[in-house]
């Protein structure tokens, strides 16, 4: 009998003893398996008298004999009164177990929360999917015991993810088997699995397996599963404490991928931004004074950045010369291409005074190796006005839209010549030129107007534009600027911004 | 975007359908890779159900057809849809590559 067994009867026993000595008993004791537990009075054992003892077992579940014994009593009913007693104790000892199975059982569940509650502790700390995994894993082997663990992700974008801890003992193969039985069952599954790789002599033993569906927003994919590589079974309260465990994994999943996305988003942001600040920073502060001329210029980066560009290059004493263009690519990549078409750009100008093909070889020449390292190319319309002849030479290598229109005549196009630069390693521009009197309107945009798109997904298109660059030719720069932008906008309400539009206007006036 | 590939002689054809644009791009370009880094480098690239191109496709191509001339090849393309003409016409890539209006013609 346990200590604290026989520490509990004592009160009860010493009453019952009492009570027998002062009717006239000689002594009153519990006895184990002929053995002394307890005696009343106490004092040095009485040796066993059997001849005038009375005694009665006690009747419990347990191996040993128990039993109450009275010496020197001349009770008739003595049996009678000492069976009742010994009735009364094995009840006592039966409730004593009960107590403490349910005090064990306390004390085990105040384990288990304060292990779920590390549970939920460790994985804050975790970034990647990974170690929360990970993480699950090591804490649902230590919780439930079990010789190993095992947790598996399927991500969004299809690939698998598997932790085990403390040791794996199952393949990739066979833990992505098992999930996938769990993901078409849509249940708790119990099974066993020989295991491939292991280097314990219980090598041949089934290993026994516990595995349960995840569900993480509402789908079925993640799984946790045990593994008790003896092919020792699951109890079901280990069975309850587990599936606790796997619910509380899938809100620690659905933590870990929403944290995924939100990185994901912030990374995207930044490099965004990144670009705009970049291509800010490169477009002119100012507008050139050129006599003869109205200038306007603007350039509006979509969500996606891209890489338009306008540019004034050429210093005072030099005509007045433009750039506008357009690098293949968006995002990050091509700000920077843009980046570089700039330095190069300007680089040229401050050389010596070139006309606008001799402006795009030399762009060609510069940039043609490191435009095809990079895999771009980037289109662009060189101006250069000539104020007192009123003449505006030009150079196209493969841009558009860029719309000329004389004060009351039609608006066209001037088309490209040559090849964006970088696509061929020789330039095929040619100087062009033409007439810039007062009241001729040039718009020199990007595709990012002629393919804005409206909410049906129609295009603005090039004969819409031609047609708005007529409706404007009598106004001002700045004027036909706003409305430009204006026009667009309307056209492409609850439709969002694709593409960069960047314009340069020039206007003639009279000087 | 579908991508197809077949070889007719040593010639690589590739077949694209559908939208070909930054989303799309990286498989053409990683299958141009493939046909430049083995001779004899030649690629007809059939457009035939291409309905739309964005810059970053005609940098793909723009790209493929440097690597193949630089390894002794040529990339050629063939069936362009009306739209996707006008984009090689307004950017004059129409000067940089050989179009064909049909394969037959492409592979000869």
């Amino acid at each position: 009998m346990q200590d604290f067994v026989l520490a509990a009867l004592k009160p009860r026993l010493t009453i019952f003893a009492e009570a027998w000595l002062a009717a006239g008993a000689t002594g009153y004791g519990i006895w184990e398996d002929g053995r002394l537990l307890a005696q009343w009075p106490v004092g040095p054992s009485e040796p066993y008298d059997g001849r005038s003892a009375v005694t009665m077992p006690i009747h419990t579940n347990s191996a040993t004999s128990l039993e109450l014994c009275v010496t020197g009593t001349r009770d008739t009913a003595a049996q009678g009164r000492l069976k009742g007693e010994a009735a009364l104790i094995a009840d006592l000892i039966h409730l004593e177990g009960e107590l403490d199975e349910m005090t064990t059982r306390l004390i085990e569940t105040q384990d288990q929360l304060l292990a779920l509650y590390d549970l939920t502790h460790a994985a804050r700390s975790h970034l990647s999917m990974q170690d929360a995994l990970n993480s699950l894993a090591w804490e649902s082997s230590r919780l439930l015991r079990t010789d190993s663990a095992f947790a598996i992700v399927r991500m969004p974008d299809g690939a698998p993810i598997i932790a085990q801890q403390p040791v794996p003992y199952l393949s990739n193969a066979q833990a992505g088997a098992l999930f996938h039985r769990v993901q078409a069952g849509q249940q708790d599954l119990l099974t066993s699995l020989s295991l491939e790789n292991t280097d314990d002599a219980v090598a041949s033993a089934q290993a026994s397996l516990f595995i349960m569906p995840i569900l993480v927003r509402s789908q079925v994919m993640a799984a946790l599963g045990l593994l008790n590589k003896t092919g020792k079974p699951f109890t079901s309260p280990d069975m309850k404490l587990a599936r606790a465990i796997a619910e509380q994994g899938g809100a620690q999943i659905e933590n870990a991928l929403l944290l995924q996305e939100t990185l994901a988003q912030a990374r995207v942001q930044t490099e965004m931004e990144l670009a705009q600040r970049v291509q800010l920073r490169l477009l002119p502060q100012r507008l050139p004074r050129v006599p003869g001329l109205e200038l306007a210029a603007r350039s509006r980066p979509a969500l996606q950045v891209g890489g338009d560009f306008y540019d004034f290059i050429g210093g005072a004493g030099r005509p007045l010369t433009f750039a506008v263009g357009d690098v293949s690519g968006k995002g990050m990549g091509a700000a920077l291409v843009m980046s570089m078409m700039h330095t190069a750009l300007h680089g040229i100008s401050r050389l010596a005074s070139l006309t606008p093909a001799a402006i795009a070889e030399q762009a060609n020449e510069q940039l043609y190796d490191d435009f095809t390292e990079v895999g771009a190319f980037a289109t662009m319309f060189v101006g250069q006005y000539d104020s007192a002849a009123r003449l505006l030479n030009y150079a196209n290598a493969g841009h558009s839209p860029v719309i000329y229109c004389p004060e009351g005549g039609a608006a066209r196009l001037l088309g490209a010549d040559g090849t964006p630069i970088g696509v061929l390693p020789i330039s095929l521009c040619r100087d062009q030129c033409l007439q810039f009197r007062p009241g001729d309107l040039l718009i020199a945009a990007t595709d990012g107007f002629s393919e804005a798109q409206n909410i049906t997904g129609e295009m603005f298109g090039y004969e819409r534009l031609l047609q708005l660059t007529e409706s404007l030719v009598a106004l001002s720069a700045p004027e036909v600027l706003n409305a430009l932008f204006a026009a667009v906008e309307t056209f492409s309400a609850g439709h969002p911004q694709d593409d960069d539009q960047t314009v340069v206007v020039l206007k003639g006036v009279s000087a | 975007m579908e991508l197809r590939s077949r070889t007719v002689n040593t010639v690589t054809v590739l077949d694209l359908s559908g939208r070909f644009d930054a989303h799309t791009a990286s498989n053409v370009a990683a299958a141009l890779e493939k046909v430049a880094s083995a001779a004899p480098a030649k690629v007809v690239i059939n457009l035939g159900d291409v309905n739309f191109m964005d810059s970053t496709a005609l940098a793909t191509l723009v790209q493929g057809m440097k690597r193949c001339r630089q390894a002794g090849g040529d990339l050629c393309l063939c069936r362009l849809q009306p739209q996707v003409r006008i984009i090689f016409e307004l950017t004059r890539l129409d000067k940089a590559f050989d179009i064909y209006p049909s394969e037959a013609e492409a592979l000869t």
